[in-house]
């Protein structure tokens, strides 16, 4: 009896041993059988490039509602990638950028990361917005596949994930540094908060304001909310009206808060206006009009600061757009993020995903247009200073300067 | 998030009562093209709400076309542009109605009404889909709010602000003005704004208290009055909508095609046995509906302060002034008047009860309660209808 189940253990053990190393084998041999130009193999988990060219993605909305975000990234990525190619690239070998559309929704972002992962990429660059970013962070991670988001703020984007990293600040400093401004620099003591209820980013962004403007002591008056799409605040303006906010934080995207803020000063409220980085395009000056001049945003550098790599990027912006500078932030962002992972490439132990996420995950006092950006033991999220910056109108530059942070802790 | 209860404020409720009228006359005015369309060939226009999103469209290009380009600067007089954008937008919506009900919903017609229904659906969603390949909509732009010269508010002071915090707000506007001074006397000293002296700061402090006192008081003494403020733009939208229901009104009742239409919605094929021409009526009912649609849109586009235009424009709104029609009895049209004013004061009472949240889910509990409790809506047949 006892010999007779022993001897099934072992007929059961080789078999599950033949299995495996039959499963290992056929694994090498779809290495092997990689081809030539710009091949890549995708085995159990990781990817590794072959060929002479080594792929990357980037996940762009190049349509919708966010395209002047996403085409400044393109470009930024672009220019970055140009910049690498031109200086001969790693080890003899040029990278190719494989741009696929967002169009502003997370679905197309999941389908195009997707799209991405299976054209045998070993990183993916992108996106601005946080819905859409934590879709390409899903995609790639089940492949394996290092992420570097290039204004992706929201804070738990990143957490307990390996693979996922960033070039920006994340919205537990964003919220915390509009809400030392708002208290200590423009006196604020009651605020009322406008939330997108259908937006993680806004969501994340409104909490981290809440949170350290109570901690300072400030009041928070008023919470409404509002999907993206709305057009009229009329009843929600009313409410927030009655509770007399001397100061409004507005944690939505430009494409809202411009009327948003029209219709606020249309129904008679005074208050002062905060934002984040979602603020950031012109065309809020066009949907908000002479309301939302003298409101104050958060932001990740200006183009007015006289630091080296500032300078040499707008050289460079300008030479290649018609002497026009950035539009927006995520110009520069995206720049960061491509020339921050071609960075780790040169100094990834082999042209593999794996390697590549080592080496992203080891950068330190990496010198970004934005700021220093060091990953090193920060679970992707780079600690980095920020900007609050005022709206003025476009003769006026748009965004000027008025304060920046250093990094601190917002706990 | 507290209670929904106990954040109610009764001082509001004047204002969000005049809020909902406003938006709702807004949902009434495209239920209308549902239930007219509904009356006449028992068919649910789903593409309704995208002929809106184009009268939008057709609005904000003649306001480009009338010098109000972005970046343009010389723009043509209101009294000229905002009549021209109104009827453009009109005759563009009737047309594009008229072109959807012969290419798409005649040679269904003979057909089930569940064919024509997936049809409507088609259109609908051709619309919003095929349209962004034509269309700038990244980013999406708005008419420019210069197009509007009626901007401001009128009050209407139900009840007089509480006396003793106008007089308090006035004590403190003193103290707060000379802060200000202060502050700005000791700011023009500072060599670096960014980085203040002590001596400074303490002056700025100051100066946001005493500021922050003396607004607080005067909100205070503002909010303690009943009133209602109405933007100008919306009180014309407003008289717009009624004159074109009165307008309505009587097409439909005091002219010989509105006799035809009624009869022919009272029973199709016996109108037709009476010599009426069916299709006629038809394209007569397209074309009326369609028109209060783009009308609808062209004033929700200028007066709606920044209003983004896509092609999903519609999408929202359609659905609200379908719910509207169904509520108060689709193919009457009394009835979607009613039910859109209703809709309307129902998303601003949620609001006024601290649901912002469900400001939108409100239209789909109205639709299942009505559904489930009075199919036919609240001045409609009581009879049951498959569709």
């Amino acid at each position: 009896m006892s010999f007779r189940s022993s001897s099934w253990i072992a007929i059961a053990l080789s078999a599950v041993a033949c299995s495996f190393f039959a499963g290992c084998k056929s694994a090498e041999e779809k290495g092997e059988t990689g081809g030539t130009t710009g091949a890549s193999t995708t085995t159990g988990g990781g990817t590794t490039a072959s060929g002479d060219t080594i792929k990357i993605g980037l996940v762009a909305s190049l349509t919708g509602d966010q395209k002047p975000w996403g085409e400044d990234s393109k470009k930024g990525a672009e220019m970055a990638l140009k910049e690498f190619n031109d200086a001969g690239g790693v080890n003899g070998k040029k990278v190719e950028l494989r741009v696929e559309d967002s169009a502003s929704k997370a679905e197309s972002a999941k389908t195009a990361s997707v799209k991405l992962v299976s054209e045998g990429v070993i990183g993916i660059v992108g996106e601005v917005a946080s819905g859409h970013t934590e879709q390409i962070i899903r995609a790639a991670e089940e492949k394996k596949l290092p992420v570097v988001a290039i204004g992706a703020t929201r804070t738990d984007l990143t957490a307990n994930r390996d693979y996922a990293f960033r070039v920006c600040y994340v919205d537990d400093f964003q919220g915390p540094v509009m809400a030392k401004f708002a208290f200590e620099e423009q006196g604020v003591r009651k605020v009322a908060i406008i939330t997108d209820k259908k937006q993680p980013y806004s969501q994340g962004l409104s909490e981290s304001f809440k949170n350290y403007f109570v901690k300072l002591g400030g009041e928070v008056v008023a919470e409404v909310s509002y999907q993206s799409g709305e057009t009229q605040f009329q009843s929600q303006l009313t409410e927030l009206k009655q509770k007399a906010p001397q100061g409004i934080f507005l944690s939505g995207y430009f494409t809202e808060v411009g009327p948003l803020a029209a219709q606020a000063r249309a129904a008679g409220i005074q208050a002062k206006l905060f934002g984040g980085d979602g603020w950031d395009s012109s065309q809020i000056l066009q949907s908000g009009g002479d309301a939302i001049i003298g409101g104050f945003l958060c932001n990740h550098y200006n183009n007015k600061e006289d630091r080296k790599e500032v300078q040499d990027f707008l050289t460079k912006w300008k030479a290649e757009n018609g002497g026009k500078e950035p539009g927006t932030t995520m110009a520069a962002l995206g720049y960061d993020a491509m020339k921050l992972t071609l960075d780790a490439l040169k100094r990834a132990s082999a042209p593999s995903s794996d390697a590549l996420r080592e080496a992203i995950a080891n950068t330190e006092n990496f010198l970004g247009v934005t700021g220093v950006i060091s990953l090193k033991g920060h679970n992707g999220n780079p600690p980095k200073r920020a900007l609050v910056v005022e709206v003025r109108p476009e003769s006026e530059g748009f965004q000027v300067y008025r304060k920046a942070y250093d990094y601190f802790e917002t706990k | 998030m507290n209670l929904p209860l106990a954040a109610v404020d009764f001082l509001s409720l004047p204002q969000q009562l005049v809020n909902g009228i406003l938006m709702g006359s807004l949902y009434a005015l495209i239920a209308l093209g549902y239930t007219m369309v509904y009356g006449v060939l028992r068919l649910i226009n789903f593409a309704h709400g995208e002929v809106y999103m184009l009268g939008a469209w057709v609005a904000l290009y003649t306001s480009y076309a009338l010098g109000f380009a972005p970046g343009a600067t010389a723009g043509k007089p209101a009294w000229y542009v905002l009549p021209t954008m109104l009827l453009a937008s009109m005759a563009a919506c009737a047309i594009i109605g008229v072109l959807i009900e012969r290419f798409a919903y005649r040679p269904m017609r003979g057909q089930a009404r569940i064919s024509s229904l997936i049809t409507a659906i088609g259109v609908s969603l051709l619309l919003q889909y095929g349209g962004q390949l034509f269309l700038p909509t990244s980013p999406p732009p708005n008419i420019r709010m210069e197009v509007n010269p009626f901007q401001g508010n009128l009050n209407f002071n139900l009840t007089s602000p509480k006396k003793d915090l106008l007089d308090k707000a006035e004590g403190l506007k003193q103290p707060a003005e000379q802060a200000a001074t202060t502050w700005k006397e000791a700011e023009a000293k500072e060599p670096d704004k960014g980085n203040l002296s002590p001596t400074a700061k303490s002056a700025r402090e100051a100066f946001f208290k005493a500021d922050n006192e003396y607004n607080d008081a005067k909100r205070a003494a503002e909010n303690s009055a009943v009133s209602i403020s109405v933007s100008k733009g919306y009180l014309i939208m407003l008289s717009i909508t009624l004159g074109l229901m009165a307008l309505l009104r009587y097409l439909v009742m005091n002219t010989k095609p509105g006799r035809a239409m009624r009869a022919v919605s009272h029973d199709f094929d016996s109108a037709s046995l009476m010599g009426i021409d069916v299709n006629k009526v038809v394209v007569y009912t397209f074309v009326l509906g369609s028109a209060l649609a783009g009308a609808g849109a062209m004033m929700k586009a200028t007066f709606v302060g920044g209003t983004k235009i896509d092609t999903f424009f519609g999408l929202l709104d359609g659905v609200k002034a379908f719910v509207a029609a169904v509520l108060g009895g689709i193919g009457n049209i009394p009835g979607a008047v009613v039910g859109g004013l209703l809709m309307g004061v129902a998303e601003s009472l949620v609001v006024w009860a601290g649901g912002s949240d469900y400001k939108d889910a409100v239209a789909f509990v109205i639709l299942i309660a009505v559904l489930l409790f009075r199919p036919g809506g609240i001045m409609g047949s009581a009879k049951v209808e498959k569709v």
